[in-house]
């Protein structure tokens, strides 16, 4: 249903997400083939000292981005982005050890549009990993599709978890 | 004056030849009936007049009347200020006359094929505004359509005018009532494109709303503002829920190596949706079961089992040899993980 939602929008050279996304990211086999693929990832990351949660998130994230199959734009975004957002976060602490934190208020506080609904469109779109400059349609489909998709994400990690946890604690 | 009369001629002949393209011509007629020139043109528009079918005729004494009240100053463009004018009021005014000369119009253009011919070119002078009074007049026609048609049809050569609509308008019905509602506004297809977007932005919002377990409250799409507080504080609480767990995940990680490949072959035959439930302390049972027994089953219910002391025993033999089993391979893999990580 995905491809043929895909193959008219195509045609109206725009691409739509299909428009249940609920029912895509609450199916179990997409839960089935997220939780292997991160059981996958984890096999990878365990080397101890590397990071620890955050190397465990970023992999989380990137298998969730995975099973998105790049039909959304969030999920490009986390796969794309992965170095330069890592880089840019360096950069951006490097910048604000130098900054004091009230230059950059005294920047944002004379806003031309003070309205709170773009405002919160903002920060929203901040939130939305790669949804800085889309316009407000495509902002509120793809946060529909990046909830659900968090969703699924939470309940498959917090079974990973609990399995995990059970595992290791029956032979201790 | 005069020569811009004597070049206004030959189109006012072309114009008479022609049904619906007259009608342009025939508003510059009524500038030129005005002119206080000489006679042969007023001649000439009389007889001009008499020429046309009755319809277009009426139409061009009812609009005779507003420019006629109102100074007739020869100046071309400002007629055609004039002529907008007198659009306006009989757009707003719902009088006696514009609904005549609307009924007259719709009768005379009631020829579709024409009029949607027309339409499009209408259009584009509406969007290029290079001529105001044919904009004008292409307004009017396309207002009075849409009072005349019911919806559907309206709906239709209004999606042919606003290409960005096409795709959406098929869907939705709705949006096209509230156009003929709000047709009072200077610039139409500014409002209706942003009448579309709106119910656009709308319908995602309903969405949303949906998916987002705190907004459901309100029926109406209750000020964005508040509909969007509740959209982004889900977000984060979903994202702080990755943030904890991972670190959760992290914490487990180094003891994977034992269960790893043992819960790989779990998981791919059981369903994963069922364990959500009875995770914690009680899943170790289950997961004893489903390692002997090999059955989709649900795991709370496993757990309750009365002879699970058996297959404990038996799992955790069956431990201690994935255990002996495993560990040269998850040492080798764990080189070759390593080495995957540097890349």
């Amino acid at each position: 249903m995905a491809e043929s939602s895909n193959s008219d929008a195509n045609s109206r050279k725009r691409r739509k997400i299909d428009p249940d996304s609920q029912t895509r990211w609450r199916s179990e086999a997409e839960q089935r083939i997220y939780s292997s693929k991160l059981m996958d990832a984890l096999h990878h990351v365990r080397r101890p000292g590397s990071g620890g949660h955050d190397a465990v998130r970023d992999a989380a994230d990137r298998v969730l981005a995975a099973s998105a199959r790049g039909r959304t734009r969030w999920s490009r975004a986390i796969l794309t982005n992965r170095l330069s957002l890592r880089l840019a976060q360096i950069n951006r602490k490097h910048k604000k050890a130098a900054k004091p934190s009230a230059g950059k208020s005294c920047s944002r506080k004379p806003a031309k549009k003070l309205p709170p609904v773009e405002s919160k469109v903002k920060v929203l779109s901040r939130l939305v990993p790669g949804c800085r400059k889309v316009s407000l349609p495509n902002l509120l489909e793809e946060t529909t599709d990046y909830i659900a998709a968090l969703e699924m994400q939470v309940k498959a990690m917090t079974f990973l978890t609990g399995l995990l946890n059970a595992g290791a604690a029956a032979p201790a | 004056m005069e020569p811009n009369v004597e070049a206004v001629q030959p189109q006012f002949r072309s114009g008479i030849s022609g049904t619906k393209p007259g009608g342009m011509g025939f508003v510059f007629d009524d500038i030129h009936g005005l002119i206080p020139g000489p006679p042969e043109t007023d001649g000439t528009s009389f007889t001009a007049l008499l020429e046309l079918p009755p319809p277009q005729a009426v139409e061009l004494l009812v609009k005779e009347d507003f420019p006629a009240k109102s100074m007739p100053p020869p100046i071309f463009p400002s007629n055609i200020a004039l002529i907008d004018r007198a659009s306006m009021f009989s757009v707003f005014a719902s009088a006696d006359n514009p609904p005549e000369s609307t009924n007259i119009l719709s009768v005379s253009s009631s020829m579709k094929t024409d009029s949607v011919k027309q339409e499009p070119l209408e259009s584009e002078h509406h969007r290029n505004s290079s001529s105001p009074a044919v904009s004008n007049q292409s307004l009017k026609s396309i207002k009075r359509k849409e009072r005349e048609k019911k919806v559907k049809e309206s709906s239709k050569k209004s999606k042919k005018l606003e290409a960005n609509e096409a795709s959406d308008g098929s869907g939705e019905q709705l949006p096209y009532v509230h156009v003929r509602a709000r047709r009072g506004q200077a610039t139409d297809s500014h409002s209706l494109a942003e009448r579309a977007r709106r119910e656009k932005i709308n319908a995602r919002m309903k969405l949303l709303q949906d998916l987002v377990p705190g907004c459901n409250k309100s029926l109406q799409i209750s000020g964005t503002a508040m509909v969007l507080d509740e959209i982004i504080n889900h977000v984060q609480a979903l994202q702080r829920q990755v943030e904890f767990l991972s670190m959760r995940l992290a914490a487990v990680n180094p003891r994977i190596d034992f269960n790893l490949d043992a819960l790989l072959a779990v998981e791919s035959e059981s369903s994963i949706d069922n364990s959500y439930l009875g995770m914690f302390p009680p899943s170790i049972w289950p997961e004893g079961q489903l390692n002997s027994s090999r059955q989709q089953q649900p795991w709370l219910l496993d757990g309750l089992h009365p002879g699970r002391v058996d297959d404990t025993s038996n799992f955790i033999t069956q431990e201690n040899s994935l255990l002996s089993y495993d560990s040269p391979p998850n040492s080798a893999s764990l080189h070759s993980s390593q080495l995957k990580m540097e890349l």
